[in-house]
């Protein structure tokens, strides 16, 4: 077991593709973390990176304090679950699971009572003599995890582990994988795409984007303080609001134009964001869940129509756009800037009992203590640090 | 010796389900299909009843055009030394081909995986040795393998086979490894294994119905052949069986009962091993031409 | 583009991209070896000593004089038209097996059988099936005797013995040695067609033949090229064994084909220069056919 760093670590293909740029992260001993992004974010090469599958073209990356950028994987002592699982078509469960151990020269004896417990945390004892073949998409799952568990190495590695299974089954695995990791605290990398994934297993997760990191914290830090627009609308599903308004700091308030709507912000804002005085363009960030229907009487309200109604059972989701008095104001800024959508309307979460219908006018309210301002032009929150 | 590639076997045919008969076809239809297909099996058994009906004959009964005996069987190791042909052809065969998968295992391991500067030219340069007929080089050939002092025993003939058919194999061990996921080499890899490792106890355990392919065409090739054999191979008691039967053949002296009854002898095992392996084929070339 | 000077006694380790290259072109060697050292090199010598008096021991350079000499050879310019007149066996070496890839497809009663015969005689050597095809045509063989089962009793034909015929009885034993492997080829094609489409085209209307004329025969035209490649090779460069044994290339010259002129100007008249020679021109010939047909594996992939 040991703790984990990239040491600013780039990886080029060819002239100048950066797969990864600069990457610098922390691995603390026993930790889950998780590296998310869209794909094509250097996720899975920074794994690679990690295993010794690939080249490090500079920085330095080292597993428990020691430098192993020219470590062959064999000496890495690393253990990988790859995302088609990879397990040998020749050899039984208990062979595939073994294999590391065999390769190490581990006793036969020993090698039986660690398989042995290992299908036993992975509820495998049974299958133990089929060959993959024979086993469903789970199973195969769980296989792949005995690989990596059975010796006990000092890093998991996972590469998008769940994605080839069916999603009542990704749920299931998920809180498996998740309580596996914590009984055994090993150091986890997980690479995944699926933002869900990310919230629910690590205890830090990591953003890439185009091969640079945008953050990494813990799930809650980096849901409520995203560090800039792309996190904001990476994580969370729907994604949060991100609204191109104008912001005016005034005297006990702060002043949003949202189209030739005005609400108002409390003042607060002011001094925890960097909001000049002098007004500025800014993106707006708000989560459905902060968008709250009102009555026309309530201050700070928007008016907005009903374009589109999705109910989810537990929850309805609604596309709001907002009704402008003068017909050809344009209320939003429509560009998607690259993987970021600044959409034009409002969609809000709202409770499974709430009567609204396509066409319908609604206040809302944008709930006052949990808006994100991010800069117009660069993304990056207008948070105090 | 064909350098050319190789057929598709008969068991790579019918890998999809069965349909039922075509409707449609008339019961006399039928018929005459069927008889149709029995006037081609009987032109296809042909050499069989040759073989068996003539060497079930005695040299004067041959001549007569009729009668039955024992004899061509009973004197056919005093004219033919057949026991010590079919052994040479076993050593010359299993030599060749034991070389041909050792050679050809990691040369395709290489250029499927292990992609090195100029492979991809390597592998075509290689790919188009197939293409080169023995008959091409022969002169140079010879006197080569001569001057190395190999034509003695049986080493010559092993390598020059080797050679030819070392072309096919690396082409269809590179194709058959390049439909091994990757993931599979860098599982093992990350578990452990040197890149030796990773050919020696993943690739070639799953590469089995490959080279089942691979050894049963060079197999039925080199069992088969009479050129290399009879050129490489200059001690007469060292003749593998197919040459033996050519020179005696040529020789025009030998009682033509004999001859069938050593033919007989010589087509079995490449008769034996074609329909034995039939099943490993069909995985083996669908995977290398049929893609 | 900084360059890092390492400070730490770096006799570096290689990095792991190297370690894959140096391994992969440690496991090509051997059959990079074995294919330069038995393959490559006797072709760069044969271009030499086709430029020599060569009897195999010494060898004498003289220049182009060989090839004036080997092009007024009248027996290269027999061994090149026989070769030629064989061709004209390649029509029946690919449309037999079709047809009989054909009726199997139908898959009346027993078709297994029937394709397990047809294809057996493909693993006896083309030596035991010349010496077949030898009792075949000779004077007292099968072929006199359906002649006089047909009532013909008064005609006798002895092809291998006579110049005009013998070479038509190589070919014809040609053919036959060929069938099971085109056959296999064309019923593994066939087995690849859809057969909805040829649903599709009987309810469209189509008959028999246009169904075969407009359906199987473009999606088998990929095999036809294929086989039709193997069978012309074939033609150049397998027909030893079955020369050797048959007619020895004779009588007189009727059935020496390229490859074996080469054996026999080498190995029967000692000529090496002549025979190497000879072997550049069967190398071009085939060349030209083995273009074509790594052209057909390329479009494949």
């Amino acid at each position: 077991m040991a703790e984990i760093t990239f040491d600013a670590v780039t990886k080029t293909f060819g002239d100048n593709i950066r797969a990864v740029d600069e990457l610098s992260l922390h691995v603390a001993d026993g930790e889950f973390m998780v590296l998310v992004g869209p794909s094509g974010c250097g996720k899975t090469t920074a794994l690679r990176m990690l295993a010794g599958l690939e080249d490090i073209t500079s920085g330095s990356l080292s597993i428990g304090g020691a430098v192993v950028n020219n470590v062959l994987p064999k000496d890495r002592d690393v253990a990988m679950v790859f995302q088609n699982y990879a397990l040998y078509p020749h050899m039984s469960v208990e062979k595939n699971i073994g294999f590391a151990l065999k390769i190490r020269g581990d006793s036969k004896s020993e090698i039986k009572r660690k398989v042995g417990e290992a299908a036993s945390i992975l509820h495998l004892t049974d299958y133990l003599d089929r060959r993959p073949k024979a086993l469903s998409g789970g199973q195969r799952q769980r296989v792949a995890m005995g690989r990596a568990i059975v010796r006990s190495p000092q890093a998991f590695l996972m590469d998008e582990p769940l994605s080839n299974l069916d999603a009542q089954l990704r749920v299931e695995m998920r809180l498996e994988i998740a309580r596996i990791q914590r009984l055994l605290g090993v150091a986890t990398v997980y690479v995944t795409h699926d933002q869900v994934e990310a919230m629910t297993m690590g205890d830090r997760v990591a953003v890439l984007r185009g091969g640079k990191l945008q953050q990494v914290d813990t799930p809650q830090d980096l849901y409520d303080h995203p560090v800039n627009e792309f996190v904001a609308g990476f994580m969370g599903s729907p994604p949060m609001n991100l609204i191109r308004c104008h912001v005016r700091p005034g005297n006990d308030r702060v002043e949003v134009d949202f189209g030739d709507q005005t609400i108002e912000l409390p003042w607060h804002y002011t001094s925890s964001h960097e909001l000049p005085a002098s007004g500025l363009d800014v993106v707006v960030g708000v989560r459905p869940e902060d968008v709250i229907i009102t009555d026309a009487s309530s201050p700070n309200t928007i008016k907005t129509r009903v374009e589109r109604r999705e109910a989810l059972g537990a929850e309805i989701l609604v596309h709001l756009s907002p009704v402008d008095s003068s017909p050809n104001a344009t209320p939003t800024d429509q560009v998607a800037a690259g993987d970021i959508a600044r959409r034009a309307s409002l969609v809000a979460k709202m409770g499974p009992r709430v009567d609204v219908a396509v066409g319908d006018v609604l206040m809302v309210q944008l709930s006052p203590e949990h808006a994100h301002f991010f800069h117009a032009e660069t993304g990056v929150s207008l948070r105090k640090r | 010796m064909t350098s050319t590639l190789t057929p598709p076997t008969e068991a790579s045919v019918p890998v999809g389900p069965t349909r039922p008969p075509r409707a449609g076809r008339s019961k006399v239809g039928r018929w005459v299909l069927f008889f149709a297909m029995m006037v081609i099996a009987v032109i296809m058994l042909y050499p069989f009843w040759v073989m068996i009906v003539t060497s079930l004959k005695s040299e004067a009964q041959f001549l007569a055009g009729q009668g039955f005996s024992w004899m061509s069987w009973k004197g056919l190791t005093a004219t033919i030394p057949i026991g010590q042909e079919v052994l040479s052809s076993t050593i010359v065969c299993s030599a060749s081909i034991l070389i041909i998968l050792l050679v050809g295992l990691p040369a395709g391991f290489a250029f499927s995986k292990l992609h090195f500067r100029t492979s991809t030219a390597v592998f075509l340069v290689i790919v188009s040795a197939m293409m080169v007929p023995l008959q091409a080089i022969l002169m140079p050939e010879f006197v080569n393998v001569t001057r190395l002092g190999l034509t003695g025993g049986y080493w010559g003939a092993i390598l020059v086979y080797a050679a030819l058919g070392t072309p096919f194999s690396v082409f269809l061990f590179t194709t058959y490894f390049r439909g091994v996921p990757d993931e599979l080499i860098e599982a093992g890899i990350v578990d452990g294994l040197s890149y030796f490792g990773a050919l020696w106890r993943l690739t070639v355990p799953i590469a089995v119905p490959a080279i089942a392919t691979v050894t049963v065409l060079q197999f039925i090739q080199i069992w088969d052949d009479l050129l290399v054999g009879l050129l490489f191979i200059q001690n007469t008691s060292e003749r593998p069986v197919t040459v033996g039967l050519a020179v005696l053949a040529a020789g025009r002296t030998t009682s033509i009962p004999e001859l069938m009854a050593g033919s007989i002898i010589s087509a079995l095992p490449a008769m034996l091993v074609y329909l034995a392996f039939q099943r490993y084929l069909v995985k083996g070339l669908t995977m290398g031409i049929d893609r | 583009m900084s360059v890092i000077v390492s400070n730490a006694p770096r006799v570096r380790r290689m990095t792991l991209k190297r370690r894959r290259q140096v391994a992969g072109f440690l496991f090509a060697l051997p059959a990079i070896a074995l294919v330069i050292g038995f393959i490559g090199i006797p072709i760069g010598q044969a271009v030499y000593y086709s430029f020599t008096q060569w009897n195999g021991l010494t060898s004498t350079w003289i220049g182009p004089h060989t090839w004036n000499q080997a092009f007024h050879n009248s027996n290269l310019w027999t061994a090149l038209r026989n070769n030629a007149l064989l061709l004209l066996a390649v029509p029946f070496a690919l449309g037999l097996p079709l047809g009989i890839a054909v009726l199997l497809h139908q898959r009346v009663a027993g078709w297994r059988i029937f394709r397990s015969i047809y294809f057996l005689p493909t693993a006896i050597s083309w030596v035991v099936l010349g010496l077949v095809a030898e009792r075949f045509f000779a004077y007292q063989g099968t072929l006199n005797s359906i002649i006089h089962a047909l009532g013909f009793s008064h005609v006798n034909t002895n092809m291998l013995g006579y110049e005009s015929t013998a070479l038509t009885a190589l070919g014809i034993t040609f053919v036959f040695t060929m069938i099971g492997t085109n056959t296999m080829l064309f019923l593994t094609g066939l087995a690849t067609l859809d057969p909805s489409l040829e649903e599709a085209a009987r309810i469209d209307g189509a008959g028999r033949w246009r169904i075969f004329r407009s359906i199987t025969l473009p999606h088998l035209s990929r095999f036809i090229q294929l086989a039709f490649v193997m069978t012309v090779i074939a033609l150049f460069s397998a027909l030893f064994s079955l020369i050797f044994v048959m007619t020895g290339g004779g009588p007189g010259y009727a059935t020496t084909t390229m490859e074996f002129l080469i054996y026999q100007t080498g190995f029967n008249q000692g000529d090496f220069g002549t025979a190497a020679l000879y072997g550049l021109i069967l190398f071009v010939l085939t060349g030209i056919v083995g273009v074509v047909q790594l052209r057909l594996i390329g479009s494949n992939e």
